[in-house]
């Protein structure tokens, strides 16, 4: 039986129409290819492994400590020791969690800016947001490759590759981008960035503070 | 060589086999990502994930559905969820655009009908989009969309419903090109 709202013109004349919605470009197989070949290459080789957690935990804490040092000081804030005392327990009882989802969110905040930064490479976002956002991610990066983190090779030269892409978006300039901005994508496209930072974000559900892999 | 054959082949780590998996569904997947994304940059993103994931749990796929249903269902998590951070992403930007902008909102013309479509198809809700691109413009079945989706046949065709239905009130100036 027909629906009330049917109408079998218009559903043919809006299929017809609707074609021209996202119409694909030819499909890129080659390009897809060699980065599909290269994040599975790497995918089982950037494995953090516990050793590995705690230090990217070390540098979360630290991030996090810094924080909570600003917030918790102020001009009628308690004296310094039991402010001290105060901090200490704060980490001390978020560190356990903090290891737990430090890295995937690390991880996962970054992929999500610069997916979101490649998407928008030619629109008119904000270029003075955007620099200060890759200004906090880049000081967790090199947090990360001062920790022991680092030592893994293929891990310290994903985060070299994120260092590299996140100064040089922090550093553009609002006033004239286009140009630098493609560049820049260019740059990522070429050194395969992205599908790297994902091969490193663990498989599987991750804590909704993470806000998901993909 | 039959894809049950081929599947066998990729999981014993033939790696010709998984490049002749990928050409064999490639197109559908990148067609499907780039009609919800709508982007080339996310639609390759998305394309890649979702293969560098089946790859990777090809041991769980037990075959009682066909490879394809499979891959689409990974296709089309890939997507939403990939699609929901960017938006959440950009949603954010807009946010603090907007509270900078306000009394600057301008009148802009009235739309050719092909923005007017797609503006009604962007603002679709989420699933209504979702089953309608996939039916209506890149021509999978209910049976497909639900398996994808993990809802019933039903379900699919009452979304599709309900799209076209809102569509159709949002494209109303146009009525003249499909009565006549």
């Amino acid at each position: 039986m027909m629906q009330e709202h049917e109408d079998p013109k218009f559903d043919q004349w809006l299929k017809d129409r609707a074609q021209s919605y996202h119409s694909p470009l030819p499909t890129p197989r080659e390009e897809m290819w060699k980065r599909i070949e290269e994040a599975r290459r790497t995918k089982h080789v950037i494995e953090l492994r516990p050793w590995m957690r705690w230090a990217v935990a070390a540098a979360a804490v630290l991030a996090l400590g810094i924080g909570i040092g600003r917030w918790t000081a102020g001009p009628v804030g308690p004296s310094p020791d039991s402010g001290g005392t105060r901090v200490a327990i704060e980490i001390d009882s978020l560190a356990d969690q903090a290891y737990e989802v430090a890295a995937t969110q690390y991880l996962s905040r970054t992929e999500t800016f610069l997916t979101a930064f490649r998407a928008d490479a030619n629109r008119s976002a904000n270029t003075g947001r955007l620099a200060r956002q890759a200004r906090d991610l880049l000081t967790t990066t090199q947090l990360m490759l001062d920790s022991p983190a680092a030592n893994d090779p293929r891990l310290r030269s994903l985060l070299g590759d994120l260092e590299l892409v996140l100064t040089q978006i922090s550093l553009l300039n609002p006033l004239e981008n286009g140009r630098d901005r493609d560049l820049i994508t260019d740059g990522m496209n070429q050194s395969n960035v992205l599908p790297k930072l994902r091969s490193a974000i663990p498989a599987g559900p991750v804590p909704a503070r993470t806000q998901g892999a993909l | 060589m039959d894809e049950s054959t081929l599947i066998a082949r990729v999981r014993a780590g033939d790696s010709a086999a998984e490049r002749a998996l990928y050409d064999a569904h490639v197109d559908r997947v990148y067609r499907l990502a780039f009609r919800l994304a709508g982007d080339d940059a996310l639609a390759q993103d998305f394309t890649q994930e979702t293969f560098i994931r089946a790859f990777d749990r090809l041991g769980s796929f037990r075959g009682d559905a066909a490879f394809s249903t499979w891959l689409h269902t990974i296709t089309t998590t890939v997507v939403l969820n990939g699609l929901r951070k960017v938006k959440r992403f950009r949603q954010r930007e807009a946010d603090i655009d907007d509270a900078h902008e306000i009394g600057t909102m301008q009148r802009h013309a009235e739309p050719d009908l092909k923005a007017r479509l797609k503006k009604a198809i962007d603002e679709l809700p989420e699933g209504y989009r979702t089953v309608f691109v996939m039916h209506d413009v890149e021509g999978y079945t209910h049976e497909e969309i639900g398996a994808a989706l993990g809802v019933e046949t039903g379900t699919s065709k009452a979304q599709l419903s309900r799209a076209r239905a809102k569509l159709r009130v949002a494209l109303a100036d146009f009525a003249g090109e499909w009565t006549t």
